[in-house]
């Protein structure tokens, strides 16, 4: 068994640490400044202009296919990245994205949609939660109705990330009821000027995601995103496409936040002592450390088990619950350390404090992940004694 | 097309906290990150933009311990050629001299050498004196402190920056440079120049493949030594002036308590 990296990894890995430390630290106080005045804090100028020197340097497209001009990492490496990135709160991201899913577009619509993503120009989000379904995806009403070559689409989606900024949605709507989820769902992809609105959700978060309404859209046949009645499948696989990318991030802010920790226990004195020699205070960074490492092998072996091409949902679920727990208790812990200051808006702690938070929430809650875990377990797909069987 | 050799130095990282051992008062290297030195980096960047303007070949050289290939493949991976890495338990606690005496040596092992660049002064050690004693050991002119490098055939122009000023300096081919922090913006390796990186050839040598004796080198013998060291004492608390409309008067009258006006 061997936990190290190779010479290429760790090179990669440290790269990302450098740009994260000379580029992107450097905003943080202007990023926060500009939040605080509910301002963007990372503006798009600016991201890509980050975006550009990354990808002077080859840094583009992580996990998109060579063929496509990216990097074709894997998972193991993608996560070790996404957690240098996750170091900073500022939502830095790497160019040359795309959803998964559009890499199942036929060829006119390749190029109308994912070569554009790809290189920024356009921008997407992906919709099927709505009012009424959320964890229960299954139970979406939005519906598609055809007329004549066309498809009019009717119903309303919400918290959709990056819906205000987007300008087309790969948006799910039941095209047969009678078969609902089970090949009744169509994905489409609907340019904005195709006639949806959006409509910005406030959040304890620094961005909000958007409600998005759909009332008589139409659109033709050529935007079915794959083939009618097989869009929940597509729904599956883009939710399904890295959901240990999430707890990897919250892994990076988890060392930093235990990092600063560190940093005010050593320096602040309490009755003539400094609080780091309190056992109070080593135990909540102790416990942190433990777990950090515990969620650091999980996010990694999820992420093998994907470049191994073997069922991952189980041990991306495990990683995904974990991540999502631990990283709301550390960052707590972290603010209790930092006492009065880790409360006030000087420090970016009760910035993270606010955003973990969505971790348990979003892509999964907490407990659908446990539903999942259970059922694998009592079902017999999945071993107790884990991956080593 | 000049053949250049660049001395590489891994360093404890700058951002995390560095110490001497408490044994011989040598670097603590397991106390601290280490990372190639950022005035390397920019060493390392003046040769491959001499390279790209003119062609010829970088070599880095590195005199330090095993983990310093993690240094070189940094190199390396921004685009060096290749590499030599000396490495010997003996040079434990070398001083500057014998450093640079070793270093002397292992660029006698590269063929015709036309330029050594280092950085004017590491980050740890800080004595800022290898180049010069370098350029003395090899009988090559030395210009140190370069602020700018320009190579015209075998000639070297450099523009020296220190606090007096800027001087000009002119050398013939060979010749050691030393590189200030505002010679260069060192680029980022790039992600193919990492994939690169492995392939390119490093040499490792001992002492004794350089003809050394190891009893002439390490800390034994070195004419240097470090017989006591203590951390700084933390800063004392500042003053506080109030500013009650008169902020200027009082920092004005402490300044000239303070005897600095
Ligand atoms: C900031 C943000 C961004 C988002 N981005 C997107 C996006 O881009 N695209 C998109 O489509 N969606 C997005 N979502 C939606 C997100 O995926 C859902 O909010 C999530 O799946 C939970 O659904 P819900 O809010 O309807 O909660 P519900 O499903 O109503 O759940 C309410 C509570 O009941 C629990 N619960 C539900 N079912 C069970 C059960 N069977 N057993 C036990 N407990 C249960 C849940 O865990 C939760 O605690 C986003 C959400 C947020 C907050």
């Amino acid at each position: 068994m061997d936990f190290s990296l190779s010479e290429e990894e760790q090179s990669v890995r440290d790269w990302v640490r450098t740009f994260v430390r000379k580029e992107i630290q450097p905003l943080e106080q202007e990023v926060l400044r500009r939040e605080r005045a509910n301002q963007p804090g990372l503006t798009h100028d600016v991201l890509v202009e980050l975006q550009d020197k990354a990808k002077a340097s080859g840094f583009w497209g992580v996990q998109t296919p060579e063929e496509y001009g990216g990097m074709g990492l894997g998972a193991v490496m993608s996560a070790l990245l996404e957690a240098e990135l996750g170091r900073s709160f500022v939502q830095f991201r790497f160019g040359g994205y795309a959803d998964n899913i559009l890499y199942h577009a036929n060829d006119e619509q390749k190029q109308r949609y994912l070569l554009p993503t790809l290189s920024g120009e356009r921008r997407s989000c992906f919709a099927i939660t709505e009012p009424g379904a959320g964890s229960d995806a299954r139970a979406i009403r939005t519906s598609a109705r055809q007329d004549g070559t066309d498809w009019i689409i009717n119903g309303e989606k919400t918290f959709i990330t990056g819906g205000n900024e987007a300008d087309f949605t790969m948006v799910f709507a039941v095209t047969d009821k009678e078969k609902g989820a089970n090949g009744g769902v169509t994905c489409f992809l609907v340019d904005r000027d195709q006639g949806w609105r959006s409509e910005y959700i406030d959040t304890m978060g620094e961005w909000g995601p958007a409600a998005l309404v759909f009332e008589d859209v139409r659109v033709p046949k050529e935007n079915i995103l794959g083939e009618v009645g097989r869009g929940f499948e597509l729904a599956m696989k883009w939710i399904g496409r890295g959901r240990y990318m999430l707890p990897a991030r919250a892994l990076g802010a988890c060392e930093r936040l235990v990092e600063m920790a560190v940093e005010h226990a050593n320096t602040r004195v309490t009755f003539g002592e400094s609080i780091a020699n309190r056992q109070a205070i080593q135990w909540m960074i102790a416990d942190s450390a433990v777990e950090i490492e515990a969620l650091r092998w999980l996010v990694l072996h999820a992420a093998w088990v994907v470049d191994q091409g073997g069922d991952s949902r189980h041990v991306q679920s495990i990683a995904k619950l974990y991540g999502g727990q631990k990283a709301n208790e550390i960052v707590d812990r972290v603010l209790q350390i930092h006492g009065g200051m880790g409360y006030t808006r000087e420090l970016p702690v009760e910035r993270w404090y606010r955003e973990l938070r969505l971790l348990r929430i979003y892509e999964g809650t907490d407990e659908i992940q446990r539903r999942t875990i259970a059922r694998n377990i009592l079902k017999g797909h999945a071993s107790i004694s884990g991956t080593l069987g | 097309m000049p053949n250049i050799v660049v001395l590489v130095k891994q360093v404890p990282d700058t951002y995390s906290e560095r110490r001497l051992s408490d044994s011989d008062h040598t670097l603590d290297r397991d106390s601290a990150d280490a990372v190639l030195d950022e005035i390397n980096e920019r060493a390392v960047e003046e040769a491959l933009l001499i390279k790209e303007a003119q062609g010829g070949e970088v070599t880095v050289l590195s005199v330090g311990p095993d983990r310093a290939t993690e240094a070189i493949r940094k190199a390396l991976s921004m685009g060096a050629d290749k590499a030599v890495h000396v490495s010997d338990p003996a040079l434990h606690g070398s001083c500057v001299i014998q450093t640079s005496k070793v270093i002397a040596a292992a660029v006698g092992k590269v063929d015709g050498v036309d330029l050594v660049i280092a950085g004017n002064e590491a980050t740890d050690g800080r004595s800022g004196a290898v180049p010069a004693i370098l350029a003395e050991l090899l009988g090559y002119p030395q210009l140190t402190h370069a602020r700018k490098v320009v190579i015209e055939g075998t000639t070297i122009k450099v523009t020296r920056e220190t606090d007096e000023g800027l001087t000009h300096l002119e050398a013939s081919l060979p010749a050691v440079v030393s590189v200030g922090e505002k010679i260069n913006e060192p680029r980022y390796p790039s992600f193919k120049g990492i994939m690169a990186a492995k392939k390119k050839p490093v040499e490792t040598l001992t002492v004794a493949d350089l003809g050394i004796d190891a009893g002439e080198v390490g800390l034994a013998s070195a004419t240097s030594t470090v017989v006591e060291a203590a951390p700084k004492p933390p800063r004392a608390a500042g003053q506080k002036v109030e500013d009650e409309g008169d902020g200027g008067a009082k920092i004005a009258e402490y300044l000239v308590g303070q005897k600095l006006i």
